[in-house]
């Protein structure tokens, strides 16, 4: 075993001391779980101290005070199952401890470390010297490996988060994708729509734009495919859309609180949003024709219909969000004059400025922003016939399809990066090259050649060894190779710059930092109060799910500001669920694409999924969680007989205590159980019934603890608790309101197992554990 | 940082220091491996390492503990007893349940052994009168895959029968 320190604690502030003076220090008290975890290296933290609880004076105690019997959490397991407190009607309590393991273990361990021990999945136990450890979700990994592995002693009721899952991590907004999955795959699309719009009001559009990053954390990835997210939000996005009125409502109240918004992009039309969604008057100025920012003017058509944008800007404005177009800020109207009309301001004005690289006939070279913006008239002018495109992100790759789409006879790319560093996503890369983009990696732009009437010939390159430097900074290094690409037409797409001359004089120094943005704090806030902004003008060229993002995190901050704190969503609680055949389904199902040769730039390039292709799809999401069982036979017991749990700082009823997957959860950093407190349930009858395999060491398959009160055959008070059957008891309340009221006997116990595991959702190769629920259920109540 | 620790053993007082240096006990360091290495008892057998075969068990005041998963350096104070100390140090006469397992054949490999007479050990020191369920109970700790079990059953019995309980 590896060493750590070793204290002995005096008492229990000294060991609570003690365990917050290191950054890694675990308490020991019986020792028979931690040493064995230790000694196998099944967490990827080793201790660097171990804290003895066992030199606490006066910590291992049965009192009877009375009403109840106080349990010191010292107090070993042997002691527990002898003691003359637990004969009678509390005989749940020595029946679970005498459960517990084998003698031999329960000589030593206690009752404080049985109620916080670590679960037993044997995946999670994993012993790291046998190829190394599995760093599962419950260790802060990504996935729970029973989902698709072997799951005969797992939960059948469902998982519990293990904090966020790795396709929420990726996605700047946090969506929570598998809450959104669940619904669909419960075909409860509007309770999917609620979810996916907590995070983002426009999943018809990122679901066409996004890079969607989540795919490629997807656990699914492991398997086979990822699931096709971004096929799902579609589908969704497009429900919502169908739903408009439902999904985009006016407010019932009003604040009279007053917010405008300078740009309608993703962010600023995420803020209007949620900002009219909290009852705030809330006015977009525009200065182009029409709202939507990158979404309507820098999106090829065939990847994102107008008509989606100018609905959900038609489904904005019927929240009564005013939309004030052609209406430039800095020349129609100054910031000061929208700042003096409205209690706050978020500033989303993009990027949309050419920048200059400073190389030789460069002015030669066309925007490809502008070629974007402008494709309607260029497709009425003649496109270059060699068009050389230039830049590596998904601009220019929406540049390059749109020029060979226009007619162009040969389309070049060229791009500072090698092929896997390009930051254009796969997909379209995939797509460009499919329709005769020729894609040159590692050559930079040196100089514009013309011939004798000053025409366009082409581009004299120079070869790119590296891109970003040791500090991970954009700082690209050149050899001395150069080539000639032949061009008649050179379009630009190597980003785009923020222009903050609308800010006027008054707020341009305020608000402009170094790098030529707009200053903002994590709340998005400015240097200016009551100002705020966010996307592109704010960080630079981004994608729109980030602006999506700074959006909603400026709309939370600017309603704050205006006195009215937008209260978090709790989602309501329950286990996760997922689908045992489909997770087991390998190909993903997607949008079908339009063949490469009927593709216009008219029309979008695929189809979505019908609602039902979309449902089968999300059932391949694994609702990434843990799916373990709780170990402690003490717990069940525990919030059967409605037990408090004493620590050193708080009293927790056992069912809020073990409503966690582990104790850390509610327990602060050094908090340690000092003593249970048990009610007599007097008149009672009470038991802890266990199944195994084997008798002795073993844990729960399946495990009942119960607490009758009957008068002549009639059962007037129960209290059931399931163990080994989800990651925490489970009080199985639905069983117990049938029960009381009624006369026992089996085909009541029977019927009442039906309603309590009515929510039962095996998994592959457990569903057996119903069987024996059932059974112990019957057999509680000892007919 | 040292600290000294004071042991128990089979009636004999051993004095260690817990630390880093050459021939301290690390702070890590199990029982078992104390005994086994530091001491010369290897009559406490390692097996699963994990507490679950009872092939470690020694007494810890009175009652059998898994030696393999329990820390030395929290073992100051307490009276360990393992199978080399259940005899007469003297006339090296055997603890009666030692006999009735010679008699009974109670064993095989024997490598369970140590460990399953501890176990009885600490339950006639609790119970001096266990009933056959009692026995079994007791000794559900303990893991022989020499199917020993059955003549362990009739040794202990015997002893009870015999009434020389210790």
């Amino acid at each position: 075993m590896k060493n750590f320190e070793h204290i002995n604690a005096e008492s229990f502030e000294a060991a609570t001391r003690g365990l917050t003076s290191y950054k890694n220090a675990r308490p020991i008290a019986g020792g028979t779980d931690l040493v064995g975890a230790l000694k196998e290296k099944i967490l990827p933290d080793y201790p660097e101290a171990v804290i003895n609880l066992k030199t606490i004076p006066g910590a291992a105690y049965i009192h009877d005070e009375g009403d109840e019997i106080t349990v010191g959490a010292l107090t070993k397991l042997r002691d527990v199952e002898e003691a003359d407190a637990f004969k009678g009607e509390l005989k749940a309590v020595a029946e679970a401890a005498h459960s517990v393991a084998t003698p031999i273990v329960r000589n030593a361990a206690t009752i404080g470390g049985n109620l916080c021990q670590d679960v037993r999945c044997w995946y999670y136990r994993y012993p790291d010297s046998v190829g190394g450890r599995l760093v599962c979700a419950r260790k802060g990994g990504d996935q729970c490996y029973a989902v698709q592995g072997r799951n005969q002693y797992h939960s059948i009721m469902g998982g519990m988060k293990a904090g966020k899952t790795p396709c929420t991590l990726e996605c700047p907004a946090g969506t929570d994708i598998p809450a959104y999955m669940e619904k669909i795959r419960e075909n409860d699309w509007d309770g999917a729509a609620e979810i996916i719009m907590e995070a983002n009001p426009m999943p018809m559009l990122t679901s066409r734009v996004c890079p969607h990053t989540c795919q490629s954390a997807c656990n699914q990835c492991a398997y086979g495919d990822s699931v096709s997210i971004h096929s799902v939000e579609r589908a969704l996005g497009d429900y919502i859309l169908d739903h408009a009125q439902q999904f985009y409502q006016a407010p019932s109240e009003t604040t009279g609180k007053k917010a405008a918004i300078v740009g309608g992009g993703p962010a600023g039309l995420t803020a209007a949003y949620y900002l009219r969604k909290a009852g705030h008057q809330v006015t977009v100025y525009e200065k182009m024709e029409e709202a939507g920012g990158v979404l309507m003017y820098g999106i090829p058509e065939y990847r994102l219909p107008k008509h989606y944008v100018r609905d959900l800007v038609k489904a904005l404005a019927g929240m009564g969000i005013l939309f004030k177009t052609s209406t430039e800020i800095g020349k129609d109207l100054s910031l000061e004059q929208v700042k003096e009309a409205n209690d706050t301001v978020f500033l989303d004005t993009g990027a949309w400025k050419q920048p200059i690289l400073g190389f030789d006939g460069e002015n030669l070279t066309q925007f490809g922003l502008n070629f974007l913006v402008e494709v309607k008239q260029f497709m009425s002018r003649q496109i270059g016939r060699e068009v050389l495109v230039c830049g590596g992100g998904n601009v220019a790759m929406d540049v390059a399809l749109t020029a060979v789409r226009l007619g162009a006879q040969k389309v070049k790319l060229v791009c500072l990066e090698q092929r896997e560093d390009m930051p254009a996503s796969a997909e379209e890369i995939a797509r460009a090259q499919e329709e005769g983009v020729e894609i040159f990696n590692g050559w930079g732009l040196k100089q514009v050649l013309t011939d004798g009437d000053g025409k366009v010939t082409g581009l004299k390159s120079v070869k790119c060894v590296s891109v970003i430097d040791k500090d991970g900074h954009f700082n690209p290094v050149y050899s001395d190779e150069t080539q000639v690409f032949d061009s008649d037409c050179i379009i630009l797409a190597t980003g785009q710059k923020v222009d903050t001359d609308f800010l006027g004089d008054k707020y341009k120094e305020e608000l402009k930092n170094a790098k030529g943005l707009i200053q903002v704090g994590e709340h998005k806030d400015t240097r200016a109060p009551g100002i705020y902004a966010g996307g592109d003008a704010a960080s630079g060229p981004s994608v729109a799910i980030k602006a999506i993002r700074d959006g909603g995190i400026a709309a939370r901050s600017m309603s704050r500001y205006m006195g009215f704190p937008l209260e978090e969503r709790t989602r309501k609680k329950g286990f996760l669920k997922f689908d045992p055949e489909k997770v087991g389904i390998t190909a993903a199902c997607t949008e079908k694409d339009t063949p490469a040769g009927l593709r216009s730039l008219e029309r979008e390039d695929s189809d979505s999924l019908t609602a039902q292709e979309a449902k089968e799809e999300a059932g391949r999401c694994m609702n990434c969680g843990c799916y373990s069982v709780n170990a402690s036979d003490m717990a069940n017991v525990m919030v059967a007989l409605d037990a408090v749990v004493k620590t050193t700082a708080h009293e927790f009823r056992a069912e809020e205590f073990f409503g966690n997957m582990d104790a850390a959860g509610i327990l602060e950093p050094g908090e340690l159980v000092t003593a249970i407190a048990i009610p007599k349930f007097a008149g009672y009858r009470t038991g802890y019934l266990k199944m195994r395999l084997r008798e002795a060491i073993d844990f729960a398959v399946t495990a009942l603890a119960y607490a009758y009160k009957e008068e002549n055959g009639v059962i007037t008070d129960a209290r059931l608790v399931a163990g080994g059957i989800a990651p925490i008891p489970v009080r199985l309340t639905e069983a117990e309101k049938m029960m009381i009221g009624k006369e026992k006997s089996k085909e009541l116990a029977e019927a009442a197992f039906a309603q309590a595991m009515k929510d039962a959702v095996p998994m592959r190769e457990n569903s057996y554990k119903l069987q024996e629920l059932k059974t112990q259920l019957v057999r509680s109540l000892e007919l | 940082m040292s600290r000294d620790l004071t042991l128990n053993i089979n009636g004999e007082t051993y004095e260690f220091t817990i630390g880093r240096k050459l021939g301290q006990i690390p702070e890590s360091e199990t029982l078992l491996e104390t005994l086994r290495e530091r001491i010369g008892l290897t009559g406490s057998k390692m097996s699963c390492g994990q507490g679950a075969c009872g092939c470690c068990a020694v007494l810890m005041d009175g009652k059998a503990v898994a030696s393999c998963i329990t820390l030395t350096a929290e073992c100051e104070g307490k009276e360990i007893i393992t199978i080399e100390g259940l005899g007469d140090p003297v006339t090296g006469e055997l603890d009666p349940i030692q006999e009735a397992f010679l008699e009974h054949n109670a064993f095989q490999c024997g490598f369970c052994t140590p460990g399953i007479i501890i176990a009885v050990k600490s339950l006639l020191n609790g119970n001096p009168n266990p009933s056959e369920d009692e026995i079994k109970e007791a000794l559900s700790g303990n893991y022989c895959r020499c199917i020993s079990h059955y003549q362990v059953i009739e040794a202990v019995k015997s002893v009870l029968e015999g009434g020389k309980t210790a």
